[in-house]
């Protein structure tokens, strides 16, 4: 049958083509296509490459065109300077802390909920879904406000408690495990039961060890997410050395000091979730289309 | 009478092997069951008791009642805030949609290289706001050598002031988000895009419709639920923008970048109000409560189209 499809028809081009009247042969459309993707990339990669380059170029008040895009002296002094002048190794060290923390305990908590919401039947399941569906709807900002208010009440402000406290458990991540754990047939845990394990051996040694991809990719969500969070780790910390990086960063950007400084601040808040990004794209990817088309 | 003494027993009998076979499930959902009650639901009902009072968290705590709802109708700054908000969903939305879109129908065509650039596009959205506001600082800086104003001078138009220039500063941020995010949004549209059956597009073929009244028919309806949940989803994103505002513009120049959340915040901590700021948060959630209501309603979020 497939043969039989024409597959001028199956491409999206389909849509200038045919609404627009816009009929181009077969080779400039792809010559069209490469070109405005070429240019996107360009937009999209440009200004990283520009920031690495300014970040090792000597002495740069002001990023200026012309620019060279490979520096003449390359130096590292500005992030000399920049460990010299902030705290952005205590701030690097906070995010690593708090996102590896966040991560491995939210992907723990969701992966024991999922199963629970999952496969068990207890009291109140339903009034607990439906209380958790509830909170995912809250916007987070709104919530900012009082959360620092109870934290401060309970002496919590500048503590690693606070910045970790609420990526300790995920909503997100229990409903995407709870969907997991259904689609593992029940059979298994049948089959564990009748070999004699419980509920627990049953979540650890039989169901959880086919839901490591789906771990993996809530891990990199999380961490993502975790790093990448300004507003509340701004809230929850007022001492400089309580910062996360991108909170600390954010106080670099508004100082206003040498272009090559602040790009060295870019390069060192950069390069954490680039190198996660190259490593489990596929995974990010997957995630992201898995959250779409669930709704 | 007999039957009237068992049941009672027998209930109790049914209920405690429920009870019993209940227990061994909470200790899998205490965790989260613990932090959604410190971290969220006793923030939550302690929102609607702060709002009541003037407070600033250390000495100063009175009872006021409804005074602080009643104080948003004459805070010009939150009407400026509000309209702010809106102008920047409105500079935000509509372009992101649109970009996210095409781009997704750009690189779902079968070419080499498709994923490099698929991944290449997603890059910025992987990227903190600190690091894209400590650079894109840089880029939008009003001397007329900085890396846009040399763009625009290439292409003959006069430098521009860009986040200094009031009528500039609300469209440059909206920009750097759709800059940001559209990588984020192809995505789930490319899910959508390959998730249409081809057999669809046959039938519809048999059926005698061609070229436009084909995607009118099949296409369209079929990515209608996505829309629907990109629409929501990047409209309460821009209700709730923060961090851009805060590094690049602070609020400014002259309040052009006040939005809501900004306000709340600098109401928090630049005046320690905590009272109204707790009010104001209270009015944020229903707006977004409101706003993404009408919009599910409106697009028809739920239904089932597949």
């Amino acid at each position: 049958m497939s043969s039989l499809r024409p597959q001028a028809q199956r491409s999206p081009l389909t849509f200038l083509r045919v609404w627009i009247g816009f009929q181009p042969n077969q080779g400039l459309r792809t010559v069209i296509t490469y070109l405005l993707m070429g240019v996107l990339a360009a937009s999209t990669v440009g200004p990283f490459i520009i920031m690495l380059s300014v970040s090792l170029t000597q002495n740069i008040r002001f990023l200026l065109f012309p620019i060279d895009l490979i520096p003449n002296p390359i130096t590292l002094e500005n992030f000399q300077l920049l460990f010299a002048r902030t705290l952005a190794l205590r701030w690097t060290y906070n995010s690593f802390y708090v996102a590896l923390v966040s991560t491995l305990g939210g992907v723990f908590t969701s992966t024991m909920a999922g199963y629970a919401f999952a496969r068990g039947d207890f009291i109140g399941r339903n009034v607990l879904f439906y209380m958790f569906v509830g909170i995912l709807i809250m916007p987070e900002t709104a919530l900012i406000i009082p959360q620092y208010i109870m934290l401060s009440d309970l002496g919590l402000v500048n503590s690693y408690t606070a910045l970790i406290g609420p990526w300790f458990a995920s909503i997100f991540g229990t409903f995407l495990m709870r969907q997991q754990f259904l689609s593992i047939p029940r059979d298994y845990d049948d089959a564990a039961r009748i070999d004699g394990a419980n509920i627990f051996d049953t979540w650890l040694r039989v169901l959880m060890p086919q839901l490591i991809p789906a771990m993996v990719t809530l891990g990199i969500l999380r961490f993502m997410g975790n790093w990448n969070s300004f507003l509340y780790p701004l809230i929850v910390t007022t001492k400089a050395e309580m910062r996360t990086l991108p909170v600390g960063l954010g106080t670099v950007a508004r100082s206003g000091g040498d272009a090559g400084l602040d790009m060295a601040g870019a390069v060192l808040g950069f390069v954490p979730t680039f190198v996660v990004f190259l490593l489990g794209q596929r995974y990010i990817i997957q995630g992201v289309s898995l959250s779409g088309l669930k709704g | 009478m007999s039957s009237a003494t068992l049941r009672p027993v027998a209930q109790r009998r049914a209920l405690t092997k429920r009870i019993l076979k209940s227990l061994p499930w909470y200790p899998f959902i205490i965790i989260n069951l613990v932090v959604f009650v410190v971290f969220n639901l006793w923030p939550w009902l302690s929102m609607f008791q702060t709002a009541t009072f003037k407070t600033d968290l250390l000495s100063h705590r009175e009872f006021v009642g409804l005074d602080n709802f009643v104080k948003m109708a004459g805070d010009e700054l939150l009407h400026l805030a509000l309209k702010n908000t809106f102008l920047f969903a409105l500079l935000y939305v509509p372009p992101l949609v649109v970009v996210s879109l095409l781009v997704a129908i750009l690189v779902n065509q079968k070419l080499r290289g498709m994923k490099f650039f698929r991944s290449v596009y997603f890059l910025p959205n992987v990227t903190n706001i600190a690091v894209l506001a400590l650079v894109f600082r840089r880029f939008l800086s009003p001397r007329d050598d900085a890396p846009f104003n040399y763009l625009l001078g290439l292409v003959g138009i006069p430098a521009q002031r860009f986040l200094l220039d009031i009528h500039q500063a609300l469209a440059s941020i909206a920009g750097l988000g759709v800059w940001q995010s559209f990588g984020f949004f192809m995505v789930i549209w490319l899910a959508a895009l390959q998730a249409i059956p081809q057999p669809l597009y046959d039938a519809g073929r048999v059926d005698g419709a061609y070229g436009w009244r084909l995607h009118r028919h099949v296409t369209i309806p079929l990515l209608r639920p996505t829309a629907a949940f990109v629409v929501v989803i990047t409209t309460i994103g821009a209700l709730q923008e923060f961090g851009a505002i805060f590094i690049l513009t602070g609020g400014g120049p002259v309040n052009a970048t006040t939005t809501a959340v900004y306000h709340i915040y600098s109401q928090a901590f630049n005046f320690t109000r905590f009272g109204y700021a707790s009010a104001l948060s209270i009015l944020l959630f229903l707006i977004i409560l409101v706003i993404a209501y009408i919009q599910n309603r409106y697009l028809k979020f739920d239904e089932e189209v597949y």
